[in-house]
C-alpha cells in the first residue's frame, strides 16, 4: 500500500498525535495530508503533527466535520499519507494576506524553482495541486481564477471549516497555523490520478439571469430585472418569506455542458437582494436547481473514477459542508461514508470546493491509481 | 469594431489546449466561470473592453 489513512477521535492534541503516530509508524511517509476539527488548538496541532512527522511534508486544516473511509466524523483529526511511490515530489507554499495580489506569483516561482519546470509548460496529466484556503476570507475566487490563468496544472480543494462556529478557520503547514491564508501544494504524484466533481441536482428548466449583483461581495441585487428574492421566489413557486427555507434543496447553477457549478443562497436582506456563498457576476444565466439523492450520484460518481482508472488507491474528499448538513438531515451520513469503505479515503466537510473555479454544495475530490 | 472577442477566444483556446481536447474544455470553462461563454460571441460581436480585458489576462498570464 502507498497510500494508507489514519484517524483519531482522542480529546487533546498529544493523545491524537500519538494515536495518528501509532497507526502509521511503520509507514514511510513523504506527505502526510490532514484535517482536523476546529476543537483542536491551531498552532499547537499544526507544531506536533509536523514534530510527529519530521520528515515529511506536513500540511492541513480546520473542518466542519472530517471524512475516514467509511465514516463520517466530528470532533476528530483524519489522516492520509503516501510514500515516495505515491507521490515523488511535493512542494508546499503558504500564501499570506489573501487580499493582496502577488501571492499566487510567489508561490509558483517557488514551484518553479523546486520542479525546474515553467508552470505555463508544466504537464497537467504529471502534475496536481491541492488548495486549502482561509474559508472565511471571501478570496476563493480571486486567488483561484489566478491560479487558472497562470497554469494548466488543475488545483482541486476546499475552504477550511470551524464546524459551523463561523468565527475563525486554519491552515496547518510548516508547524504553524495560519488564517486569512491559503495553501498551495504542487504534487507529482507517482501514478495515474483524475477528479470528481459531483454534485446531486437536477435542472427545473427555470433560468435567473444576474441583471445586478457585485460579484466580490457575493451579492445579487436583481435577477430578471426583479429584486433578486422577489425572482427566486417566484422562481421556486413560493413566497418571499417562505424561500429561505428552500435554499439548500433549491441553489442555482450556472449550467456548463449540462454540468452545474452550484451557487448557493446564504441570506436575503431587507432591500430584497440575495447574499451568496460564492461569487455571481452580472450576466450570469443561473438555472434553478433541485436537489436528488447525493449517495447514489457519489457512488456512481466514484464507481465511474475506479473504471477510468482500473483502480483506485486513494481519494480525498472535499466535500461541501452543505451537503454534509443535508446527509445529517436524512440520516444518511453512515450510507455516505459507506461509499468509500474500500478505498482508503480522507475528506473534510468544507465551506466551499475548488475545482477550476470556486463552487458550492459540491463535492470536489482528487483520486488517485 | 467586431469580432476581436472571438479571435481572441479561439487564441487562448488555441495557445492553452494546443489541441488537447480536456484542456480545451477545461479553459472554456474557465472563460465561462469568468462571464465569457465562448457560445456566445462570433466575428460579428461587439468588441467589449470588459470581456477583452479578462480574455487579455488569460493570455498575459500564461507567459
Amino acid at each position: 500500500m502507498n497510500i494508507i489513512t489514519a484517524c483519531s477521535t482522542k480529546n487533546t492534541v498529544d493523545e491524537v498525535v500519538k494515536d495518528i503516530n501509532e497507526q502509521l509508524v511503520l509507514f514511510d511517509a513523504k506527505l502526510l495530508l490532514y484535517f482536523a476539527s476546529s476543537k483542536y488548538a491551531p498552532d499547537y496541532i499544526s507544531r506536533k503533527m509536523q514534530e510527529a512527522f519530521p520528515d515529511s511534508a506536513v500540511f492541513g486544516c480546520s473542518t466542519a466535520g472530517e471524512i475516514i473511509s467509511g465514516k463520517m466524523l466530528d470532533d476528530s483529526v483524519v489522516a492520509m499519507a503516501f510514500n515516495a511511490e505515491a507521490i515523488n515530489d511535493v512542494k508546499i507554499e503558504v500564501i499570506e494576506n489573501l487580499q493582496e495580489e502577488g501571492g499566487v506569483k510567489k508561490a509558483f516561482a517557488s514551484f518553479e524553482n523546486h520542479f525546474a519546470v515553467p508552470m505555463s509548460e508544466m504537464d497537467s496529466q504529471k502534475y496536481v495541486g491541492i488548495v486549502l484556503v482561509d474559508g472565511l476570507s471571501g478570496a476563493e475566487e480571486g486567488l483561484i481564477e489566478t491560479i487558472g490563468d497562470m497554469t494548466n496544472v488543475v488545483f482541486v480543494g476546499g475552504s477550511a471549516g470551524d464546524d459551523l462556529k463561523f468565527t475563525a478557520t486554519h491552515l496547518y503547514a510548516n508547524g504553524q497555523s495560519y488564517s486569512n491564508a491559503a495553501i498551495l501544494a504542487l504534487l507529482k504524484p507517482g501514478t495515474e490520478f483524475t477528479f470528481i466533481k459531483t454534485q446531486s441536482f437536477c435542472d427545473l428548466g427555470k433560468i435567473l439571469e444576474v441583471t445586478k449583483a457585485d460579484e466580490e461581495k457575493r451579492m445579487v441585487y436583481e435577477f430578471n430585472g426583479k429584486p433578486a428574492a422577489v425572482a427566486y421566489a417566484e422562481a421556486v413557486g413560493v413566497s418571499v418569506e417562505e424561500v429561505a427555507k428552500h435554499f439548500m434543496h433549491n441553489p442555482v447553477g450556472l449550467l456548463i455542458e449540462d454540468e452545474p457549478y452550484v451557487r448557493s443562497p446564504q441570506q436575503i436582506k431587507d432591500n430584497g437582494s440575495m447574499a451568496f456563498y460564492c461569487g455571481v457576476g452580472e450576466g450570469m444565466e443561473l438555472s434553478l436547481l433541485e436537489s436528488t439523492d447525493i449517495i447514489r450520484d457519489t457512488r456512481i460518481a466514484v464507481n465511474q473514477a475506479v473504471k477510468e482508472l482500473g483502480k483506485v488507491s486513494g481519494i480525498i474528499n472535499f466535500n461541501c459542508i452543505l451537503r454534509t448538513l443535508e446527509l445529517k438531515q436524512k440520516n444518511l451520513t453512515k450510507e455516505y461514508g459507506e461509499v468509500f469503505s474500500a478505498i482508503p479515503t480522507v475528506g473534510f466537510s468544507t465551506y466551499g470546493e475548488a475545482y477550476i473555479g470556486h463552487i458550492n454544495q459540491t463535492a470536489t475530490m482528487l483520486v488517485f491509481k | 469594431m467586431a469580432g476581436r472577442i472571438r479571435r481572441m477566444i479561439d487564441s487562448v483556446i488555441q495557445q492553452r489546449a494546443v489541441g488537447n481536447p480536456m484542456l480545451e474544455k477545461i479553459i472554456k470553462t474557465k472563460m465561462i466561470l469568468k462571464g465569457v461563454n465562448p457560445n456566445k460571441y462570433t466575428l460579428e460581436s461587439d468588441d467589449d473592453p470588459v470581456v477583452l480585458e479578462k480574455l487579455e489576462r488569460m493570455l498575459r498570464e500564461l507567459k
